[in-house]
């Protein structure tokens, strides 16, 4: 699904985020993405994204080349991957109906399908009874949930979350986790960067983890983790 | 239709039929236009004062165009007042004159013809010129006779009435003709360059129209900075997120145009009234020529462009330059 090959990123200024980075995340996969705070998690995402330009190196998506991807294509492509943010970006100025539905009304959606899909999308995440809601009447969690809809409202085969339960209690972290885990089961593919170790540990994927811009554990399970050097940040 | 995923299917969304297509293309144009009236009404103070801006910006350029037009229109009724002065020699008597005069009437080119004797002229003379007594010292009457010349309103323009001169001219009993035409020829030149001053004004004008719209646009882009942002993010192209401010635009264009009429109706209405003692006073009929309806429907479809414009340029700069970065 996500096949990154040999992957350098260096900001203007020399700053060096990603280092010849490969790894490659299967069709129908969830899998975490850790490592400490500018260890490159960020960046690798964007590149995803593609909010940035890896600066030499090859990402695929699907097996197409996103280098060939031009600027005028990156809208298009962008609505195949669904994004998932630490603080929501929901626009605090629309009822959670209108943010849902944002991804459909781009696409050109009629409004009787963006109505049912929107409705779909809230029932899957539990918060159909909030969709004439103002996002300011909702919780931290609720946020965070009506944030995973829209993500998910136009099916897209890919998941991006960075730090989605960043601002979250355990017990909301592990709902949100669930939510994933319910998506992975329908055949979407799940990245979910995070530094949240005990999380990762309460759950059994594939984790790729980034050490000053390089991937240095490719694959391993979150139990050879707990193993390894790497301490819990809090 | 999906880039990466071939496989993928997005059966609600606008669908491959070409015709449908152009019709969905244009309502959702139509959402958008709505929708950015809704975004108007949002601040309603301060939209109005940018519009009000804009209605009293476009609206000196419309009144220096009526000023031009109805001074035009002015000027069409004085150039009938061309008339043509013919000295006649020293030794053409009453009778003569009298001939050449029924001579210069049969003209299909005059109008009305008038003799003035120099016996007259003198008289006149003496009247007017303050002179008075000291006239009556000369020993001779230096003023010539004279025949004044209306042509008909075929020849009363400048070049035809110099035509008509010159034929009249050719008469052995005339010393020379006169056209009283250089102060017409002064004021049109005078016109004309007010014509160009109010064209140079009313550029500078619309210019500062565009530019207040441009910076408006601007300020609205920057107020919705993060909203463009979510926007990129979950695939909105460039010409989607920058719909609703050209819209914007037009609509501050079309308000801020019929304010300009209204402002513009409203000074009519109020130099109406000083014209009319003006006129009684000319013992004439003066009509202000308002804003006729093609008129308004430039200065509508003009305010819109504008604001259309304004729009574009600000959104050019803008709407491209914002890409979500600080986080995912």
């Amino acid at each position: 699904m996500i096949r990154f090959e040999e992957v350098t990123k260096v900001y203007q200024g020399g700053q060096q985020a990603l280092n010849r980075v490969n790894f490659h995340l299967k069709a129908g996969e969830m899998a975490f993405l850790t490592g400490h705070s500018g260890a490159g998690k960020s960046t690798l995402l964007k590149l995803v994204a593609m909010m940035e330009r890896p600066t030499s190196g090859q990402v695929f998506i699907n097996g197409h080349n996103l280098n060939k991807i031009t600027k005028k294509q990156v809208p298009f492509a962008r609505r195949d991957i669904g994004m998932i943010f630490q603080n929501h970006r929901l626009l605090m100025d629309r009822s959670v109906f209108n943010n849902v539905a944002i991804p459909l009304i781009i696409e050109g959606y009629h409004l009787s399908d963006i109505k049912r899909r929107v409705a779909a999308a809230l029932d899957k995440i539990g918060l159909l009874n909030k969709l004439n809601n103002m996002p300011h009447t909702l919780s931290g969690g609720e946020l965070q949930r009506v944030g995973i809809a829209r993500a998910i409202v136009n099916k897209p085969p890919l998941l991006l979350a960075d730090e989605p339960t960043g601002n979250l209690d355990p017990a909301l972290s592990l709902e949100i986790m669930r939510v994933f885990e319910e998506l992975n089961s329908v055949g979407v593919a799940v990245l979910v960067a995070t530094h949240d170790l005990g999380l990762i540990a309460r759950m059994k994927y594939h984790t790729f983890t980034l050490k000053q811009g390089q991937m240095t554990q490719d694959g391993l399970s979150s139990t050879d983790l707990q193993e390894s050097e790497f301490e819990p940040v809090i | 239709m999906s880039l990466l995923f071939s496989q993928r299917k997005s059966p609600g969304a606008a669908s491959n039929v070409p015709g449908h297509r152009l019709v969905m293309y244009f309502i959702r144009h139509l959402q958008q236009a709505l929708a950015s009236v809704g975004e108007l009404w949002r601040m309603p103070i301060s939209s109005l004062l940018t519009m009000a801006v804009l209605g009293v910006s476009l609206a000196l350029p419309t009144t220096l165009h009526l000023l031009l037009k109805n001074s035009e229109q002015l000027r069409g009724t004085w150039d009938n007042a061309a008339q043509i002065s013919l000295f006649l020699k020293d030794n053409i008597d009453q009778a003569q004159a009298q001939k050449v005069l029924n001579r210069i009437k049969l003209y299909p080119q005059v109008n009305e013809v008038e003799y003035i004797s120099s016996t007259q002229a003198l008289g006149e003379f003496k009247q007017l010129s303050g002179f008075g007594e000291a006239l009556s010292y000369l020993d001779k009457n230096p003023l010539p006779s004279l025949i004044l010349v209306t042509p008909t309103s075929m020849y009363s323009s400048p070049e035809g009435a110099r035509e008509l001169l010159l034929k009249l001219q050719q008469q052995s009993e005339v010393a020379f003709g006169k056209l009283d035409i250089t102060w017409l020829e002064k004021l049109t030149a005078i016109i004309d360059l007010l014509e160009d001053g109010v064209y140079a004004l009313g550029v500078l004008l619309l210019l500062s129209v565009v530019l207040v719209l441009a910076n408006t646009i601007r300020l609205s882009i920057l107020s919705r900075r993060e909203e463009i942002e979510v926007l990129k993010l979950v695939g909105a192209t460039n010409d989607f997120i920058r719909r609703p401010f050209l819209y914007t635009g037009i609509w501050y264009g079309v308000i801020g145009g019929l304010i300009a009429w209204i402002c513009v109706s409203l000074i009519l209405i109020w130099l109406e009234g000083a014209l009319l003692t003006l006129a009684d006073q000319f013992s004439t009929q003066i009509v202000l020529a308002g804003l006729d309806f093609n008129e308004f429907l430039i200065l509508i479809t003009l305010s819109s462009g504008l604001g259309w414009l304004g729009a574009y340029l600000s959104v050019m700069r803008h709407v491209y330059e914002i890409e979500p970065e600080n986080q995912l």
